[in-house]
């Protein structure tokens, strides 16, 4: 071999090798890419964004569930390798010899490899003019760059939510009490303009008050659930939304909603069967108190009732035999700071046993992320405002979330934002 | 009948034993119901409250307490009947018939409301408290129109036009009526003068299109009260110079009176640093300072010339000062404070020899440092003007990390490069304040791929740019550049004059030195010079082509440590997190 053209082939090997050959997708002997999800990953946020879009691009994907941390298997193609560049994704070329090890690997372990087919087509429920750096899922989706469709009232009691396979739920009181802030902050120009279209909303779909048309959305919203749609819910909405269905003719809103103060015994007629996630709980009977029930554990508007942040733990589940779970709670920490919201727990006294507790604290008489299903679909709910602002309060500034691109309360959120795209398989439990 | 001592120390016994028990007996369900209550258990707590309250009908602390316990279980118009019992018991008791006022709010009963504060106006009938208490409890239920029966009903029966003016006054300002609230708001001031600082906060709100008409109204007034108001509210709403005006106009003789006015309109200014309001600021200090006794008056000279400093009205700060910089009467701290503050004020007017006389004099009353300080401080003077001769010999062989930085910029400006680096090098990064030193690195970044050692138009052109000619320099980089190779520091040249030409909001030419800066894309400008352009394009909307040029940035120089920069840019202009 010549001098010079020994020189030549180093170069090419070299090239190939290097990262940047790798990120522009030079590495035509790579067929794939693995997007790894532990701490070599450089923005875990992203990475659910560049999965997506393989899949919105019509391609198809892997989730390796528990190998290094939940990471993906995508396509090596120009598209793919342009994105990831373009977004900060740390990506890893792999060859066929390189796939087979891991696949031994995943067969071997508690570990497993779900393929992902569909690209779910998500909903986001809010008011038109809600401000898209108030709601940590709108926060999660437009960072990263998941397409989604804001819908309110009215699409909830059309036929809105039939096509959507995923829909979220963040701020909403569905007990039509504009989260009991309406004492507190009378007067302040947000709460009355939040009353104001709400009223009018109620109005227009010809309910006589606002918590009678919240608990019908909550009950077309269940109704979604059961044909087939996967829920899920933040904040103050989880608590809300299993109120709402349970209060099936008891009165459980203030004066002020609907114009007769709430029903002493309301919390003896419930009808839980209704409700998704919880059972048995006590409602707050101040209108003052901006506290629903004894669901929240941390009660943080109650000042003497109130209890400080801890951390909760996300479980371990059977990979190959929960692959649901399993996906739900893929992260590169086991262990989380938790953050507050108006319903930032939920207690374990009124947990359905139905529901599955995929993140708890340990020794605290509450959970922080559950997960069940309802007819055909499911539901999850997750505790908390902001996984990044812990102490949120109204009017802070928004969390930008490229000072926070390993977040792993974040990656929760988008966890379920990419489990319906799962193609399903049947299960062995 | 005398008592034996040892008789009188039984019954003092006795007594300390018997008084607290009486007490404590009479005290037990009062204590319990407390308890209860801090307890959160309300249910337990109303009933032992009922218990006292069967007992004393008219104990106004139970009633309270009962009334507060209601509230948590949504049962506050249960008081009622209880209410009724305790007013028959104790019909002079203020704070019955509030709690009477209350349960009828809860109840949803205005017009019983109005009926228990006409009933409690009848046993005071010169008390403005029934219709204060009347109104908050509609307001209570946001019954603005309720309250504003309660206020103007009390006003007809009290027979004075002051009577709840404040009340009157914060009603109108939550209906956005302006005119009416100020109106109130005047003759309340009058009556109790600490509601001034409520109503600067309350009215320092107010719009803009509704200012006009307010400073319109309190012009008609003629007291000193007003006069107080209006300027406070100029400098509120922007206008300090036109509030130092009024006040000016109208300051008492009383010395007390006159400086708490000023001190006023001071507070009202104490977070703005517009250029007018720190002159205001300095002007009322120094009218302060005129009415008060020494030693207090110096010090405040000194902060009214800091403020004129700060102002940029150097003639003033220097008249202050040079006062007591001679002045042998202030305290030590203060004139040695003063002279060294003179000399930077004279350092920043550009009057060079003077402040180089002042500094001489001062020298061998100041410690080492302080006077290098200064020193130092005269040596930038005379190099923003030019004299590069005189601030070498000045700094001499000044060999403080902050001298050879100075000592860097003198070669620098003088087109010697190498002396420059090896002096920055030698300067190292801690010199100077942070800004300082940031930009020397970014000096060094820009010398570094510049090949001749020599280069006095470059030198010439930065120089220009300490002495703020900006739109010299900005040619003056442009035309050395031409005669560089780009990757020689051609580039980076271009690149400075094109952060040069956004400065000077030249946009087109901005535009066009940074597309040459970039333009070889082998050049280790290129990447800066692309991000600084996708900002520029952002700033004007050009949001298409900002993404398109930032997606270029990063897939061809993955490498530079711009590109988390450039990320985070993209991240902005495609809306995925807020623009901050």
């Amino acid at each position: 071999m010549k001098r010079r053209e020994f020189v030549a082939r180093a170069c090419a090997g070299v090239a190939a090798l290097s990262p940047l050959g790798s990120r522009l997708g030079w590495a035509a002997s790579a067929p794939w890419l693995l997007v790894p999800m532990d701490d070599a990953q450089s923005d875990h946020l992203k990475a659910y964004g560049l999965t997506y879009r393989v899949l919105q691009r019509g391609d198809r994907a892997e989730w390796f569930l528990n190998y290094r941390s939940g990471s993906f298997l995508l396509p090596s193609d120009a598209a793919t390798a342009r994105d990831a560049a373009l977004a900060g994704v740390a990506t890893e070329p792999l060859n066929d010899g390189q796939l087979v090890q891991i696949r031994g690997q995943l067969q071997g372990g508690n570990m497993d490899a779900v393929p992902l087919e569909k690209a779910p087509k998500v909903a986001v429920y809010a008011p038109p003019n809600a401000p898209p750096w108030d709601d940590a899922v709108t926060m999660a989706l437009n960072y990263a760059g998941i397409k989604f469709e804001k819908i309110w009232d009215p699409e909830v009691m059309g036929s809105g939510l039939k096509s959507y396979d995923w829909l979220h739920l963040h701020h909403e009181d569905f007990t039509g009490q504009y989260s009991k802030f309406f004492l507190n902050y009378a007067g302040a120009p947000w709460l009355v303009e939040m009353v104001d279209r709400n009223r009018a909303m109620a109005r227009s779909l010809g309910f006589p008050t606002v918590p009678a048309e919240k608990r019908a959305v909550a009950v077309a919203i269940a109704r979604y659930v059961e044909r087939g749609g996967f829920l899920f819910a933040m904040c103050t909405a989880t608590e809300t939304l299993d109120l709402a269905l349970a209060a099936d003719g008891v009165d459980i809103a203030a004066s002020y909603a609907d114009g007769s103060p709430m029903a002493p015994d309301a919390s003896g007629r419930m009808r839980w069967d209704e409700a998704f996630a919880f059972h048995n709980a006590r409602l707050e009977l101040s209108p003052t108190t901006p506290v629903y029930s004894d669901i929240d554990g941390h009660q943080v508007n109650s000042p003497d009732r109130r209890q400080p942040l801890g951390s909760f733990t996300l479980f371990n589940f059977s990979a190959k035999i929960d692959p649901v779970a399993t996906m739900l709670v893929q992260n590169h920490r086991q262990v989380i700071p938790d953050f507050y919201g108006l319903t930032t727990s939920f207690t374990r006294k009124t947990l359905k046993p139905s529901a599955t507790v995929l993140g708890d604290e340990p020794g605290a008489p509450w959970v922080k992320y559950i997960h069940g299903e309802r007819g055909q679909g499911t539901w999850t709910y997750f505790g908390g405002h902001d996984p990044e602002d812990p102490q949120h309060q109204i009017g802070d500034v928004p969390t930008d979330l490229s000072l926070h691109p390993h977040s792993p309360g974040y990656r929760l959120i988008l966890n379920n934002v990419l489990f319906p795209a799962a193609k399903k398989k049947e299960l062995k439990t | 009948m005398a008592l034996r001592p040892a008789s009188s120390l039984l019954w003092f016994t006795l007594l300390c034993w018997a008084i607290p028990a009486l007490a404590a007996a009479q005290q037990e369900p009062m204590s319990r119901a407390f308890d209860l209550e801090r307890r959160g258990e309300y249910a337990a707590a109303a009933a032992a409250y009922r218990s006292v309250l069967a007992a004393r009908p008219g104990d106004a602390a139970a009633l309270l307490g009962l009334e507060r316990v209601l509230l948590p279980l949504n049962r506050s118009a249960d008081i009622i009947p209880t209410v009724r019992s305790a007013l028959a018991a104790n019909p002079l008791s203020a704070p019955i018939h509030g709690v009477a006022l209350r349960a009828w709010a809860a109840a949803d009963q205005p017009d019983s409301m109005r009926a228990a504060a006409e009933r409690w106006a009848g046993v005071a009938p010169n008390d403005e408290a029934p219709y204060r208490e009347w109104g908050a409890a509609a307001l209570g239920r946001q019954d603005r129109a309720g309250a504003l029966e309660a206020y103007t009903r009390g006003r007809q029966k009290l027979g004075r036009t002051d009577a709840l003016a404040a009340e009157m006054a914060q009603l109108a300002t939550a209906e956005s009526d302006y005119l009416t609230a100020l109106r109130e708001w005047l003759p309340a001031i009058r009556k109790l003068p600490g509601y001034r600082v409520t109503v600067v906060a309350a009215l320092g709100q107010v719009p803009a299109n509704s200012q006009p008409e307010l400073l319109r109204m309190l012009g008609r007034e003629d007291d000193f009260i007003a006069r107080r108001l209006e300027a406070e509210l100029r400098a509120r709403w922007g206008d300090p110079l036109g509030g130092l005006r009024t006040l000016e106009a109208a300051l008492p003789v009383d010395r007390t009176a006159a400086v708490d006015a000023l001190s006023g309109l001071i507070d009202q200014l104490r977070g703005q640093r517009t250029q007018a309001a720190l002159l205001v600021q300095g002007r009322a200090l120094e009218a302060v300072a005129a009415r008060t006794p020494e030693p207090r008056a110096s010090r405040i000279r000194l902060q009214a010339a800091q403020a004129y400093s700060a102002a940029g009205d150097r003639e003033a700060a220097r008249r202050m000062l040079t006062g007591l910089a001679l002045d042998r009467s202030a305290p030590g701290a203060v004139s040695s404070d003063a002279a060294a503050t003179l000399v930077s004020v004279l350092v920043d007017e550009g009057k060079l020899e003077e402040a180089g006389r002042r500094l001489a004099d001062l020298a061998p009353s100041l410690a080492a440092d302080e006077y290098g300080e200064l020193r130092r401080r005269l040596v930038q003077g005379w190099i923003r003007s030019g004299e590069l001769s005189r601030a070498d010999s000045l700094l001499g062989a000044d060999s403080t990390v902050e001298g050879l930085a100075l000592a860097g910029r003198i070669r620098l400006y003088r087109g010697d490069l190498r002396g420059a680096v090896e002096r920055f090098q030698a300067a190292g990064p801690y010199a100077g304040d942070r800004a300082e030193a940031t930009r020397r690195t970014a000096l060094l970044a820009l010398l570094q791929p510049i090949e001749p050692d020599s280069l006095p138009a470059l030198g010439a052109a930065l120089l220009q740019l300490e002495r703020g000619d900006t739109a010299d320099a900005m040619r003056g980089l442009e035309g050395v550049a031409q005669t560089l190779e780009p990757t020689a520091g051609g580039a980076e040249l271009q690149l400075l004059a094109a952060k040069l030409a956004v400065a000077l909001r030249k946009p087109a030419e901005a535009e066009r030195l940074f597309r040459g800066a970039a333009a070889d894309q082998t050049a280790a400008a290129a990447p800066a010079a692309e991000l600084a352009l996708a900002q520029l394009l952002l700033d004007q909307q050009r949001q298409a082509e900002a993404v398109a040029l930032l997606e270029h940035m990063i897939l061809t120089f993955p490498e530079s440590a711009l590109v988390p920069q450039a990320r985070r840019v993209l991240d902005q202009a495609r809306g995925a997190v807020p623009r901050t």
